[in-house]
């Protein structure tokens, strides 16, 4: 396992074995090993964690810019400090880097108000099999300079480039923030209750739902919807005033505010850790198909309702396989996000790629005209 | 000039009333909202995909650039044809196709005019949120090229920020489509590499955008300060105090009269600098908000803080805003906009920076800017006629962007490079990054049709990074 320290050292360590076509596998600190295509066998493994300073931050900029193998814990730890923060809630969020969480563009709650990595990276140095550092952006968070060529490491599972340093903008965290479970008999009344909070002038960060089976270890079998506000004092409580014209919910503050968001968003860990031959189907869609689509889904299942994200999660991994078939000849765009490491090979993880696949083929062809860079690591396809 | 027969092909091709060839026609054609010129050999007027992917085709046989062009506001010559070539105008693919507010999104043709969607949604309480300054006039196909900003940027984010999907024509005419309604869509996010590629990778022509929903309060303020640098400091002051206002606009003194004089939005004649600040949200918060901007506004130095009582007050304040380019066309018969970006603790110090350049320049610049995220635009007035002017001028500016690269920003926020500050970008980035860059651009358009000198160096400022094209016949993609 090659360790760079330096971006130099990361940048060496990527040229010189793919001079030799060599195969590269890269990694943070290997949280995701479960997530999109395999892991690949490669002639060299390079993990980024020994790259894992923060470069530069001045809280009244609300910019900041790490390396990619700061662990994502402390990175919001350090904001914390300064009630600032970058909400993007990442699954493994205490293990994870800040490299893997970009390179994968893990998402959590909250992305319904603050967005997901493509909105919030304003900058980034990522480095080519041909040992160059290249850069895109920079520290200020308006910039048009050229191509944003970050976007195209952001959700890319490091197939064509491996991203060095990342720089964010941040937000102040709010004063106040409480959560609200509001429990209803059916989906339709969930979603009804959904589309009555979009329909109006409250604005949450977090609009979840969660299916009877994912509701069940939280003691509710009900469709429950989470919703989680932020604001001043009076802001939330009137948030409070009027959920509660919606459903007879729960308010949580403090520490069970804090729970229940760990619960969900570390659901698939949680679920994975649970079942060893599970996975887990990730579906985007539009808001109105939304229902549908979690009605479709049989065994527990969460909902990022105001966004239009879909995970389900099967014991079995065939099963979730099946499933997805399914799901993509009704028109939906899934992918089997998670799997165990001895399925990957076996099944088919992103069923119906749109008709931009073949541009995607030539961009990694551009990069990596050898495919020599973390093979198959997004969802097989490339 | 065009090449025997093209001409012909092409009136063949698309019909009478679609197309202009005369002199007098093209010189239409030889701007835009910035200082450079050069005319089109043809302009052409396509209503669909196809037609596009058609013309596209024609073109690269003849081997003619091929330069989009929205409403022509664009203030980096990027919808110039500084090689000739072919203008494919936009301005009849011009309709809204699909608004579904269910899903918060609309889908609209390249020419629809910015405004016209928040129009269209705005009687549902929703809307679109990037609100460039002449969203009255320039269009989304436009905006999505340069990835265009607003006032409101601030805290709804850029055009990138609310488009999802994209259909485009590649230069040898394929029509492909990235993105879609949904978002996160798995692969590489191609929507986002083609938002602000200045139509240099593919043409737009259709764009799947989202729609936000209208909140409840806003409160709009105007800090009235004897120092522009006071002004300066309480921006970084607002952020301190982590008070998230939607918009923070900055207008200097000179520009504060020339606006008055024009619009009588009631702006202070006497002032050094006034802050436009808006609060968005929740009644609750908003409220709150405003007294504490109003607390830090004073704090800073402010003489005054009043806050719009009507929306027809508010109206005229931002009226006085949006219109400042008119006023300024009312005082100098032509002047330069910059778009350079700071970190916003660095604003006063900017500031005095281009007060000094203006000094030993003896040009006047006046600042009418997006304060809250550090986007300056030193507006700079000249007199072409008088010799030598222009050429101050851009000195003037170039000087400008150079003191915002040192300070850790940016050439541009979001007006773009086109052919007015691509040679300056070997200054912000080093050569690996433009290399990259042009391999981006030519995986796209390998013989390089695509509005060719933009963006990237030409080679013939300071770095050689060649845009070089293929020869024709090679296939592409
Ligand atoms: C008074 C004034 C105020 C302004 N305020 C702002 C502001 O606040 N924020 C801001 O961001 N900008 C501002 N601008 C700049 C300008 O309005 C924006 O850049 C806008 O996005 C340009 O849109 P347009 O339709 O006029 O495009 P054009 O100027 O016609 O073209 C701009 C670029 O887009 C390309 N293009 C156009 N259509 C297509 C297409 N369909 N496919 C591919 N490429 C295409 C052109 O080739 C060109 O490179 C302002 C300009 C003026 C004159």
């Amino acid at each position: 396992m090659l360790k760079p320290r330096t971006v130099e050292e990361l940048a060496e360590m990527l040229a010189r074995p793919a001079k030799h076509a060599r195969t590269i596998a890269l990694e943070g600190c290997a949280s995701k090993r479960l997530m999109g295509g395999p892991t690949p066998q490669a002639d060299e493994y390079v993990t980024t964690s020994g790259l894992n300073r923060v470069l530069q931050y001045e809280p009244h900029d609300l910019t900041i810019s790490v390396e990619a193998g700061l662990p994502w814990r402390e990175l919001t730890a350090l904001l914390a400090k300064h009630r600032q923060m970058i909400p993007l809630d990442p699954p493994y969020g205490a293990v994870a880097t800040v490299g893997g969480v970009v390179a994968a563009s893990s998402s959590g709650p909250r992305r319904r108000l603050y967005g997901t990595a493509r909105d919030v990276v304003i900058g980034m140095t990522f480095v080519t099999l041909e040992g160059k550092q290249v850069r895109s952006g920079g520290m200020v968070v308006k910039n048009v300079a050229g191509l944003d060529m970050g976007k195209l490491m952001i959700g890319s599972f490091g197939t064509l480039a491996a991203i060095a340093v990342v720089n964010f903008k941040v937000v102040p965290a709010p004063e106040v923030e409480r959560s609200f479970l509001l429990p209803f008999d059916s989906l339709a009344a969930a979603i009804a209750a959904r589309d009555s909070i979009l329909r109006g002038v409250l604005q949450p960060s977090a609009i979840d739902l969660l299916n009877p089976a994912a509701g069940a270890a939280l003691g509710n079998r009900a469709w429950l919807l989470a919703v989680c506000c932020g604001g001043n004092t009076a802001a939330v409580d009137r948030y409070e005033r009027e959920l509660a014209l919606l459903g007879n919910g729960v308010a949580f503050d403090g520490e069970r505010h804090d729970s229940l968001w760990h619960y969900v968003r570390e659901l698939t860990p949680t679920f994975l850790s649970q079942h060893q031959h599970g996975a887990v189907v990730r579906v985007s869609c539009t808001l109105k198909e939304l229902q549908s689509v979690m009605e479709f889904l049989p065994g527990v299942a969460l909902a990022r309702a105001g966004s239009g994200v879909c995970y389900g999660y099967f014991e079995r991994t065939q099963d979730a396989a099946l499933w997805l078939s399914s799901a993509a000849r009704r028109g939906w765009k899934g992918v089997l996000e998670f799997s165990p490491e001895e399925w990957k090979q076996d099944v088919e993880m992103w069923p119906a790629p749109g008709g931009d696949i073949e541009l995607m083929h030539r961009v990694k062809k551009l990069f990596d005209p050898e495919n020599l860079l973390n093979r198959g690591r997004l969802y097989r396809r490339i | 000039m065009l090449p025997k027969g093209a001409r012909d092909r092409f009136a063949a091709l698309l019909g009478p009333g679609n197309y202009l060839d005369q002199p007098d026609d093209l010189k239409l054609y030889e701007y835009d909202g910035g200082v450079d010129k050069h005319a089109p050999d043809l302009v052409v007027f396509p209503r669909t995909a196809l037609d596009v992917s058609h013309i596209v085709k024609l073109a690269r046989e003849y081997r003619l650039p091929v330069v989009g062009r929205g409403a022509g506001t664009g203030l980096s010559g990027g919808a110039i044809p500084r090689e000739g070539g072919l203008v494919v105008a936009f301005a009849r693919m011009n309709r809204i196709l699909e608004i579904d507010l269910e899903d918060e999104r609309a889908v609209v043709q390249p020419g629809v005019v910015n405004l016209d969607i928040t129009a269209a949604v705005e009687g549902n309480g929703y809307f679109y949120a990037p609100d460039p300054s002449s969203q009255r006039a320039c269009t989304i196909g436009g905006n999505v090229s340069e990835n265009a900003g607003g006032p409101h940027t601030l805290a709804y984010g850029v055009t990138t920020n609310h488009v999802l999907g994209l259909e485009l024509v590649l230069p040898d005419g394929a029509i492909v489509e990235t993105g879609g309604k949904e978002c996160d869509l798995p692969g590489y996010d191609l929507t986002g590499l083609l938002t602000g590629s200045e139509g240099t990778m593919a043409l737009v022509t259709r764009v799947t955008v989202r729609l936000m929903r209208k909140v409840e309060l806003v409160k709009t303020a105007l800090a009235i300060y004897e120092s522009g640098e006071d002004a300066g400091r309480t921006v970084a002051e607002i952020t301190a105090r982590a008070i998230t206002p939607v918009a923070v606009e900055m207008l200097d003194g000179v520009m504060l009269r020339m606006v008055e004089e024009a619009t009588h939005a009631g702006y202070p004649m006497d002032a050094s600098a006034v802050l436009l600040i808006e609060l968005e949200g929740l009644r609750e918060q908003v409220e709150e908000q405003v007294e504490q901007i109003r607390e830090a506004c004073l704090l800073c130095g402010a003489r005054e803080f009043r806050v719009a009582r009507t929306a027809a007050e508010r109206d005229l304040l931002w009226k006085g805003r949006k219109n400042a380019f008119g006023a300024v066309g009312r005082v100098s018969p032509t002047y330069y906009v910059q778009d350079g970006v700071v970190p916003r603790t660095k604003i006063a110090p900017t500031l005095r920076f281009i007060a000094e350049v203006a000094r030993s320049s003896g040009l006047t610049i006046s600042n009418i800017f997006h304060a809250g995220d550090g986007n300056m635009h030193p507006i700079i007035l000249f007199n072409p006629r008088q010799a030598g002017d222009l050429e101050k001028a851009r000195g003037c500016g170039e000087a400008i962007l150079g003191y915002c690269i040192e300070a850790g920003g940016s050439i541009t926020g979001e007006h773009g490079v086109g052919m007015e500050k691509n040679e300056l970008m070997a200054r912000q980035f080093p050569p690996e990054t433009l290399e990259m860059m042009s391999r981006l651009k030519l995986l796209f358009d390998p013989e390089g049709h695509l509005n060719p000198g933009k963006v990237l160096p030409t080679g013939r400022g300071c770095l050689e990074i060649r845009q070089q094209p293929l020869t024709a016949g090679t296939p592409l993609l």
